[in-house]
């Protein structure tokens, strides 16, 4: 197993005597994109600006490829996106970041290259000469990401990165995650949890300033049991509960929210259930919209019992 | 690609200069330096000269000036650049506390100090930016000095090595004048949220720190050598010094300048960013 690139321990911060993060501790090793989810005021944006060293923490230790946040050694090392960070009106897109770039450490004609191609791969390249003023948020928040991008960074810390961004956005980010954790760590905080089931493995849940102590597996079943999510046209819940309720195999189906339904069921006794849903769903002339294998990130993370 | 604390100041030099006389904003600032001190030179200082080269060869020119607490004046060589200390040492103090008042607290409001907090360290981003304001303010002076220089040696070219003595000692000097005024806004500014609220506290701590030392001092006497921590405590002693004699007081606003620094450093190195 990997060194962990981040090692917090009891790690808490408060403002003004209110205490937003409590003795949090977790480690993360290099490979794929890691989620951090929490409820508003659960203390992820805290959580993040105490690894990219913009706060000290009140008491527990950071550690970040073994060096404290902010240290020098970690310049180019580590990126990140900040949550309401705002480019200088003052000057061009371009100009900003190829002097982030050169303070990273390329060379004039280097750095302008980095700032072409991060500008490019957010599809950006036009906005090479325009203020910050001029932009749009999603396209502010496009060029945040961009700058995150710079030298390829082997851990990119996104604080909400596709907050405020259109669905064609949204999903331009997701493959540019993908393309780049080939080469480095992301660490991604966000509300949009379907957007986290797509792009993390694994996901840490920060609530009231606690960390649970569970890193949720997305892709992984849980115990004995397995679970299949079902997303319904309109349908009679009742009806469809109760015939899904007589598969072989099928432990309980319950009904989290209007046309969504669950289905908990052994996998020895029913390896197939995904196409015996399938089969009695067309028996009986219903329409499904979604099935997924496991539970949604959503009900892992909030509804488990 | 390990770059170290000098090339990082450098850069964030170079860019603050680029912010100067490559922006809009800049040359706004730039056009009205440069009107507000054509009209100093045009009509202040060389009338002013023009009364003191007269008045040099009267006997009762010495007690008239002095009367009117120039008397240093009359030490200067050449009148125009005596005068144009007297103004330089009110004129500088002031625009040092107005033009780098902003050194990184608009920046960080925005939140435009994380990008580059990510890539230096927060010695680097403070030093780079003193020294860049620094920088500004030097080149500022070097260009009302030259035009103050063409304007004497238009009248008489003799006077050309006398006068660059006379340039370089104020040169010198006015640097070093505004070395700790630069210092207090740069500890104002990571402490405050806005340019303006960095101002204000300028103002207030110029306005009232001597008062409130001269009050405590009155209790217990040895707190009045706190005084000569004020930013500008030594102007009324340098404006009765000419050329290098100035150079003798150099150590106030040293000092005053790596204590303001040390404090606007530990600030910076806690502040939230």
């Amino acid at each position: 197993m990997s060194e962990p690139i981040i090692q917090c321990q009891s790690v808490s911060h408060s403002y003004s005597g209110k205490l937003a993060l409590k003795q949090v501790s977790f480690d993360i090793t290099p490979g794929e994109p890691i989620g951090l989810v929490g409820p508003n005021g659960a203390g992820k944006t805290t959580l993040l600006s105490i690894l990219c060293g913009f706060l000290k923490p009140s008491s527990g230790s950071v550690s970040i490829f073994g060096y404290k946040p902010g240290d020098s050694r970690l310049c180019g090392r580590i990126s990140a996106l900040p949550q309401d960070a705002w480019f200088d009106p003052a000057f061009t897109i371009g100009e900003q970041l190829v002097l982030l770039a050169r303070l990273q450490g390329f060379g004039t004609d280097q750095a302008k290259q980095e700032a072409e191609r991060v500008l490019d791969a957010v599809a950006l390249k036009d906005s090479w000469s325009a203020k910050p003023d001029t932009l749009s948020h999603g396209m502010a928040k496009r060029v945040a990401i961009a700058q995150a991008l710079i030298g390829s960074p082997e851990l990119i810390l996104l604080d909400e990165p596709t907050a405020g961004l259109d669905p064609v956005n949204t999903r331009n980010i997701r493959s540019i995650i993908m393309e780049q954790a080939k080469y480095s760590t992301f660490f991604i905080s966000s509300h949009d949890l379907p957007e986290l089931g797509r792009v993390c493995q694994k996901v840490l849940l920060l609530e009231n300033g606690v960390m649970s102590p569970m890193q949720h597996n997305v892709a992984e079943t849980e115990g004995s049991t397995g679970f299949i999510t079902l997303q319904m046209e309109a349908c009679a819940a009742d009806e469809l509960m109760k015939a899904l309720q007589e598969l072989k195999g099928v432990i309980q189906v319950s009904n989290p929210q209007k046309n969504e339904f669950l289905v908990e069921y052994l996998p020895e006794k029913a390896p197939q259930m995904d196409i015996e849903i399938l089969t009695c769903l067309a028996k009986c002339h219903w329409h499904y919209r979604q099935l997924t294998r496991g539970k949604s990130l959503e009900e892992k993370l909030f509804f488990t019992d | 690609m390990k770059t170290g604390l000098i090339n990082h100041m450098l850069l964030i030099c170079q860019f603050e200069l680029k912010r100067l006389f490559a922006t809009r904003k800049g040359w706004l600032y730039l056009a009205t330096y440069i009107i507000v001190w054509y009209f100093i030179l045009f009509y202040p200082i060389r009338y002013a000269a023009d009364l003191l080269d007269r008045q040099r060869s009267s006997a009762h020119a010495g007690s008239f000036f002095e009367f009117l607490g120039f008397g240093s004046l009359l030490d200067w060589a050449i009148p125009a650049f005596g005068v144009y200390w007297q103004f330089a040492l009110i004129f500088f103090p002031i625009m040092s506390v107005v033009i780098a008042a902003d050194q990184t607290c608009s920046d960080r409001q925005r939140g435009t100090l994380r990008f580059l907090a990510l890539r230096v360290s927060r010695d680097a981003l403070f030093f780079g930016r003193y020294f860049s304001y620094l920088v500004i303010q030097f080149l500022l002076i070097l260009l009302t000095l030259s035009a103050t220089f063409l304007l004497v040696i238009f009248r008489d070219v003799s006077l050309f090595s006398v006068a660059i003595n006379n340039a370089s000692s104020i040169l010198i000097n006015l640097f070093l004048v505004i070395l700790p005024f630069t210092a207090m806004m740069a500890a104002l500014s990571v402490t405050v949220k806005s340019a303006r609220q960095a101002t204000v506290w300028a103002v207030l701590i110029w306005s009232f720190l001597a008062g409130i030392i001269s009050l405590l001092s009155s209790y217990l006497p040895v707190l009045g050598m706190l005084k000569v921590l004020i930013p500008g405590y030594q102007l009324s002693q340098l404006a009765q010094l000419s050329e290098w004699e100035a150079l003798q007081i150099a150590y106030i606003p040293v000092l005053q300048s790596l204590i303001l620094l040390a404090i606007g450093r530990w600030i910076m190195q806690r502040q939230a960013l």
